[in-house]
């Protein structure tokens, strides 16, 4: 199982401070749920996917819109139905299916919709999880916080490799392993997993005396302040980023906002 | 008594946790002990399995009571710091401890962050940081691997890298748990020229005695039944096979199964009965496999592809013990796995009487022992964790009730105990005796004698043969090997072949 | 003579327990799936629940919480982590507000009346499912389409109350120590 959510490649999005990346992610999403127009939605939207590609390439892109594709799916089948005063523009015998009103709030959904998933996904995995920790730190998330996930994304691996050894030594010593013949309902499926949730949850917390006695033992708990191994370099680059990320959804505000 | 670190009149108890009681204890793990260790010296402790070196390691470190419930008394100096009234992180300049399980220890996502984390704590520069680094993956030959995680490397890797972190500190105190072991002769070679450059204290608590251990220590001490005894080389030595029981190993009789040899540990009194071979109904069954390869994930990704393991032939029959031996990430834990049915070959067929087996006729045959049994713990008692399997296969209560009694008779284990705080020893026994109460007619076992007593293991194995059962002892330890064995294998360059008599 | 030194500091403890149970939330909602007739139930709710009723409410907020925010992000579903953040975070708090037992922590007798906790998984099913309908239709897709999503959350969420009750005791049983883990 990987945790890795950074996809290698080069271009300006790579090379923009993460810090501003995330600042530029927060204002644009927080850009889609303004009064803009939906033409101008829609075209923030596809500059978005055009950068995604520019960067990250094209078959991670389709695999990120793969993800949605059932909730964008979901809402076209679902809100049209439910906004349906206005100007008719489906109907069904006396029943009226869709309205122009229903259309074009489906659309300004799935703008939004759309806009912030590929704002996000483009900031994880044009930015290794290292540099997004490392810029959250900066702006003031304590440093135990950071400590936690650190601690958290070394675990993941060894619980989940953990799990399915036990998860087959539970099968091993099942005396009624039969070949598959009657399907089990999800319940009893459930109940055969027990064992195996409570050996695994047995397993990960033994680890918490020595993760906690390794941290003390490495100096985590003396009073001076710590240094950091990793840093983010702070230069003019970092405050030009900065401008640009403030400017961009500000220009974009002024271009397509709705009076 | 003076000396960097000084021990007196210590005694350490486990808290008992199948009493309700806050305040109950286990019977004294060490007793009275007394150490005193000269700024410089080497220092070798050599204790049997379970004997309590962890906890004396680990309390030496400063880590114990603190985190793992019970009484200590007596003092414990390390350069002058009192341990009972100091807290850990102030020793990290004192001691160092290099655990015997690295993945207990390891805490940070890549490498050189695991090395980085304690200069951080202790507010170097980062500049410095930076130098220590890089200085501690090349002496340690970890620098290809500087952004690999944990989870990637080898046994043998990670134990360096464990070193590597105590390096770039530099502690004025080492203390190695079983840290040769699991190294190739090379790093040993390397280990062992960094202690003796003398620039440290360092105390080695080991499990084996090694040739490297010949003539180059200080002091050779011994551990055992809680108490600590120093005395020269020889002697200890000598004392410490006879507790492990190692000459017995080279004796015991192999070729007659069902024969339990009576081992009677030094003040334990514990004895085994001879057992009467029950020949297993039916015929004798054949396990075996023809022209198998299989993709071979080796533990350290990072700078090797994987391989392909082949075997060309393999057979197994019931009452035989047939050993498995290759240097560590050469497959055998792949090999083990498809031999029991939990993974697909790509190449071959694995048959049992001549029948071509599928994965879940092998899963029914075929026992596989993994090397950590808390794999399969998951029951607050013993008697309820050997009573599950029988209970699922709609065996009455009272039969129930028997066979379990029968067993843990066997085994040594006490019905009421909870499974997850008993000894390593006891928690292998009782992995044992969940399959043994399973009947299959072939067994693997990984890696058996890796922390438990000869005695101990051979006894395991033993009562596994009982009822004719086949078994695949999988094992690094030659000896081990060539006395239980009737035939070995193997592995080498990815090509699983018998070995030649007394190769 | 005899120290017990276990009642200094212990911020380490607390930090090793909530990153590890963080883990565990999110290999259990990754990895761990039984396939069903509509798709698969993952047991992300089985850890958060088991979290909630065997520890603390801090350790449960924040493994709860950070848990899946964390497994959202790493199965590329970002835009969902800081919904689940506060939706799972509050739902493992009141979880392990409501089963709060006034004995002691240490103590074996710590018995919470089964009622209880069945109100209290009544109530985290409650969160969630509100929280997801609030927050998903807010936020996310509309309040139509998040209307939809309702009878799937609180089936998972319910999976997750029942399993998390029935692990809760099992592994209480089977690992005596955890006791003195709780914070």
């Amino acid at each position: 199982m990987t945790t890795d959510t950074y996809v290698a490649g080069t271009g300006v999005l790579y090379r923009f401070d993460p810090r501003a990346k995330l600042l530029l992610m927060v204002l644009l999403c927080i850009w889609f749920f303004l009064p803009v127009s939906l033409a101008g939605a829609w075209l923030v939207v596809l500059g978005v996917i055009a950068a995604g590609v520019l960067s990250v390439g094209l078959r991670r892109m389709f695999r990120t819109f793969l993800t949605i594709l059932p909730m964008l799916a979901f809402m076209i089948l679902f809100i049209p139905f439910n906004v349906r005063s206005g100007e008719p523009l489906l109907v069904a015998g006396p029943v009226v299916l869709a309205t122009r009103e229903g259309l074009l709030q489906t659309l300004r959904l799935m703008s939004r919709f759309v806009g912030v998933t590929f704002v996000c996904a483009l900031t994880i995995q044009s930015t290794p999880m290292g540099k997004i920790m490392l810029a959250l730190r900066w702006y003031g998330l304590p440093y135990k916080a950071s400590l936690v996930v650190s601690l958290a994304f070394r675990f993941i691996p060894f619980i989940a490799d953990s799990f399915s050894q036990i998860k087959d030594s539970h099968r091993l010593r099942d005396p009624n392993i039969d070949e598959g013949k009657g399907r089990k309902g999800y319940r009893s499926k459930l109940g055969d997993m027990l064992p195996t949730l409570t050996s695994a949850l047995v397993v990960s917390l033994r680890a918490v005396p020595s993760l906690a006695m390794s941290l003390e033992h490495r100096g985590f708990g003396l009073p001076g302040k710590r240094t950091s191994y990793h840093v983010l370099e702070t230069s003019w680059r970092l405050f030009t980023d900065l401008f640009i990320s403030t400017m961009i959804p500000v220009a974009l505000w002024f271009l397509f906002a709705v009076r | 008594m003076d000396g960097i670190v000084s021990i007196t009149d210590m005694s350490f108890s486990y808290r008992d946790w199948l009493s309700s009681r806050a305040d109950a204890l286990c019977p004294p793990v060490l007793s009275h002990v007394d150490l005193a260790l000269e700024d410089g010296s080497m220092t070798l402790i050599l204790a049997p399995p379970d004997a309590g070196k962890t906890t004396l390691a680990r309390i030496l470190a400063g880590l114990i009571p603190k985190y793992m419930d019970g009484a200590l008394s007596g003092t414990v100096m390390v350069d002058g710091h009192d341990l009972s009234k100091t807290e850990p992180w102030e020793l990290v300049h004192c001691c160092g401890y290099v655990s015997q399980n690295p993945l207990d220890e390891l805490i940070a996502p890549t490498c050189e962050d695991e090395i980085a984390f304690p200069l951080e704590s202790l507010g170097m520069p980062r500049y410095e940081i930076i130098r220590h680094v890089r200085a501690a993956l090349e002496a340690w030959g970890l620098v290809s691997m500087r952004e690999a995680s944990a989870q990637e490397l080898s046994g043998g890797e990670r134990k360096r890298l464990l070193l590597a972190v105590q390096d770039a500190v530099d502690p004025k105190v080492w203390i190695l748990d079983e840290s040769f072991d699991d190294l190739d002769v090379s790093w040993r070679e390397r280990l062992m020229d960094r202690i003796s450059s003398r620039s440290n204290t360092s105390v080695v608590f080991g499990s084996r005695y090694l040739d490297e251990f010949h003539g180059t220590f200080d002091r050779y001490g011994l551990l055992d039944g809680g108490k600590l005894s120093f005395g020269n080389e020889t002697d200890i030595a000598l004392e410490f096979e006879r507790l492990c029981e190692t000459p017995y190993a080279a004796s015991a009789s192999k070729s007659v199964p069902g024969f339990i040899p009576v081992s009677d540990t030094a003040g334990c009194g514990r004895s085994v009965m001879p057992l009467h071979v029950m020949e297993r109904e039916g015929k004798e069954h054949r396990l075996s496999c023809t022209d198998v390869s299989a993709v071979h994930m080796r533990r350290s990704m990072v700078q090797e592809r994987p391989f392909t393991l082949s075997v060309p032939r393999f057979s197994l029959l019931g009452g035989e013990v047939v050993s498995l031996c290759g240097p560590n990430g050469s497959g055998k834990s792949t090999f083990s796995r498809l031999l029991c049915g939990l993974d697909l070959p790509l190449a071959g067929t694995f048959s049992l009487d001549d029948d071509v087996a599928s994965r879940t006729v092998l899963n029914r045959s075929v026992g596989y022992l993994f090397q950590n049994p808390d794999y399969q713990i998951f029951l607050p008692t013993v008697k309820e964790e050997l009573a599950w399997s029988l209970k699922r296969a709609k065996i009455p209560q009272r039969e129930i009730d028997r066979r379990v009694g029968e067993c843990a008779d066997l085994f040594h284990l006490d019905l009421d105990e909870t499974p997850s705080t008993m000894s390593f020893g006891l928690r292998k026994s009782l992995q044992a005796a969940t399959y043994y109460l399973l009947d299959r007619p072939f067994y693997i076992l990984d890696e058996l004698d890796s922390a438990l007593t000869y005695a101990t293991a051979f006894d395991l194995v033993n009562l596994l043969r009982h009822n004719g059962a086949g078994i695949l002892l999988i094992t690094h330890d030659r000896r081990f090997a060539d006395a239980l064995a009737d035939r070995n294998y193997t592995i080498s360059d990815g090509l699983l072949s018998e070995a030649e008599e007394g190769a | 003579m005899s120290q017990k030194q276990g009642s200094s500091n212990k911020v380490a403890l607390r930090l090793a327990l909530v990153a590890i149970l963080t883990a565990v939330t999110v290999v259990f909602t990754m990895i761990v799936r039984i396939p069903t007739t509509k798709g698969y139930i993952n047991l992300g709710d089985v850890a958060i629940c088991f979290t909630a009723f065997t520890f603390g409410p801090w350790s449960a907020f924040i493994a709860g919480g950070l848990g899946t925010a964390l497994a959202d992000l790493i199965s590329g579903y970002a835009q969902w982590a800081p919904i689940s953040f506060i939706v799972h975070g509050v739902e493992a708090l009141v979880i392990a507000l409501l089963v709060r037992s006034r004995a002691g922590r240490d103590s074996a007798e710590a018995v919470v009346p089964l009622w209880r906790k069945i109100l209290a998984g009544i109530a985290g099913m409650a969160i969630v499912a509100g929280g997801y309908f609030v927050g998903g239709g807010a936020l996310i897709s509309g309040f139509s389409v998040a209307a939809v999503e309702i009878p799937a959350n609180l089936a998972q969420s319910g999976i997750g109350v029942v399993l998390g009750l029935a692990v809760s005791q099992a592994v209480r049983r089977a690992y005596p120590p955890v006791r003195s883990l709780s914070w």
